[in-house]
Formats: structure tokens, sequence, C-alpha cells
């Protein structure tokens, strides 16, 4: 398990590289789920306005 | 050829519901590609002769670096298609691609300095291949900024895609770079077929992880594209019907 972590010695330059580009990958689905909702809420606001 | 199913893109409403029936199918198989991916990266691909384990870098870095390129592209031909025929929805999908791409430009950037680092002994160097990449992200940056700054939405349409189709410029520097100037970044070793730079076992877990990135990609784009289309069809009797 630790030679897996340490992936030759470079394991603290690729864990950090895959933190980060998953970690987009996960905040990206967040952020746009978030600006449905957001979209949502907001059109659902204007047709009560109108109503 | 008929095509009047390609038409149907031009429709808020059907692209609306589109992209809520089919975004969940892109992002489950793509999750399921990026493990296998994932798998076969960090545990199946042997170690390179030279870079060692730290090669593996390439199956985050090269689907971010790919993606935020393609996504740069694919907001550029919606931008145009706005532009010219005038369509909402294509300027919707140009919308909607900024923030993905600038996100992976991010990551592109990160993963790159990371993998630098111990190669080249630096984070950072003005290289042509790093430099043209952060223009990449000043571009993604500059477009949504311009679209914020406008608040008629036509206007702010319109100059953000005379901005996006003139940045387009930028992505074949990026490609080409490592060809034509010398700088640090490795040129493409990829090679498929007879004469593979790299033993299949490293290429499949990067071509399976390239498809998951880019399914995964279209499942986030039609998500923001529902988004984008509720904010700008404000008065549209079609959203009565959706959001009951």
């Amino acid at each position: 398990m630790n030679d897996f972590l340490s992936m030759s010695g470079y394991g603290k330059y690729l864990w950090p590289a895959f933190a980060l580009g998953f970690g987009v990958v996960v905040l990206n689905l967040l952020l746009a789920w978030a600006s449905l909702k957001s979209a949502r809420e907001q059109a659902k606001r204007r047709l009560e306005m109108r109503s | 050829m008929n095509w009047v199913w390609f038409h149907r893109f031009g429709s808020p409403p059907w692209v609306y519901g589109f992209a809520q029936r089919w975004a969940p199918w892109f992002g489950g198989i793509a999750g399921v590609l990026m493990l296998v991916a994932l798998y076969g990266g960090l545990i199946l691909a042997p170690a390179d002769y030279q870079q060692k384990d730290a090669f593996r870098m390439v199956y985050v870095h090269a689907p971010c670096a790919t993606l935020s390129m393609a996504i740069y592209t694919t907001l550029a031909i919606s931008a145009a298609v706005g532009l010219i025929w005038r369509i909402k929805v294509a300027h919707a999908a140009a919308a909607a691609c900024a923030p993905i791409g600038a996100w992976f430009t991010v990551a592109t950037l990160g993963t790159g300095m990371l993998w630098g680092k111990p190669m080249w002994g630096a984070y950072w160097v003005w290289d042509p291949r790093l430099t043209s990449e952060l223009i990449l992200l000043f571009l993604y940056l500059g477009y949504m900024g311009l679209r914020a700054a406008i608040e008629d939405p036509q206007k702010a349409d319109k100059a953000s895609a005379v901005l996006a189709i003139v940045g387009v410029v930028n992505i074949p520097i990026i490609k080409w770079s490592v060809v034509w100037w010398a700088g640090l970044h490795q040129a493409p070793t990829k090679k498929l077929g007879a004469d593979a730079d790299i033993t299949w076992n490293m290429v499949w877990p990067l071509l399976l992880m390239l498809l998951a990135f880019f399914l995964y990609f279209v499942a986030v784009f039609l998500i923001r594209l529902r988004a984008e289309l509720l904010r700008r069809e404000r008065t549209a009797n079609w959203i009565r019907e959706v959001l009951a």
C-alpha cells in the first residue's frame, strides 16, 4: 500500500494532481446543479409575479 | 436528406426536454468509465521507464487539456452559429460551455504545474504550450466577463460571440505549439497501431478516460444549458409547463 501511495517517490505531485483534476470534475457538476436550481427558482418567482 | 431532426435543436422547449432526458445517462456512463479508466491507469498500466509512476499524471492532465480546447472550439462554433443564423439556443449553448471550459483550463494548468515540477524542476516556465493555455484561460474569463458586463442579452450575445470567434485562433496555436517552437513541453507521443510509442496497457486507460471526460462534459453542459434556457426564455409559456 505504501508503495502504491508513494508512486516511486512522485506521490506528492501525483495525488494532488488527481485531486485537482477530479475535484474540478465534481465542482463543475455541483456548480451546474446550483445554477439550474437557481434558474428554476427565478423562473418560478417570475411566473408567480405574472399570475 | 431530411434535416427536420436538426431543426429541432433550434427549439428551446425541445432542447430543454432533450437535455433533461439525456444528461443523467451521459453522466452515469461517464462515471462508470472514469472508474474503470482510473483502475487501468493507476493499477494495471506499467510504470514508464523514464518518468516512472509520474507518467500516470497523463490520465488526468491530458483529458483536462483536451477538454479545455474542445470546449472552447464548441463554444466558438456555437457562438458563430448564433451570430450567423440568429439561433438563440446556439448562444445559450456557447454561454453554457464557458464556465465548464474555464474550470478545465484551470485544472490543465494546475495538473501541468504538478507534473512540470518533478520533470522540469519548476512549476512554471514561459513555454509556448503553457503560455498559450494560460491565454485560453484569459479568453474564457474575458468571454464570461463580457457577457456579464452587458445588460442587454442580445448585445451580450453578439459581442461575446465576436470575442469567442476571434479567440478560436488560439486553439491551433496550443495544439501545434509543441511542434512549431522549441520548449520544455513534450511533443505528442501517442500513436496507435504498429508504430505505437507506448504499450497498449498504457493507451487504453487514456482513451477510456478521454471518452469518459467527453461524456461527462456533455452531461454537465446539458444541465447548464437548461439553466441558460430558463434564464433567457423569461416569459415563454413552455417554462410554465416544464416547471409544473
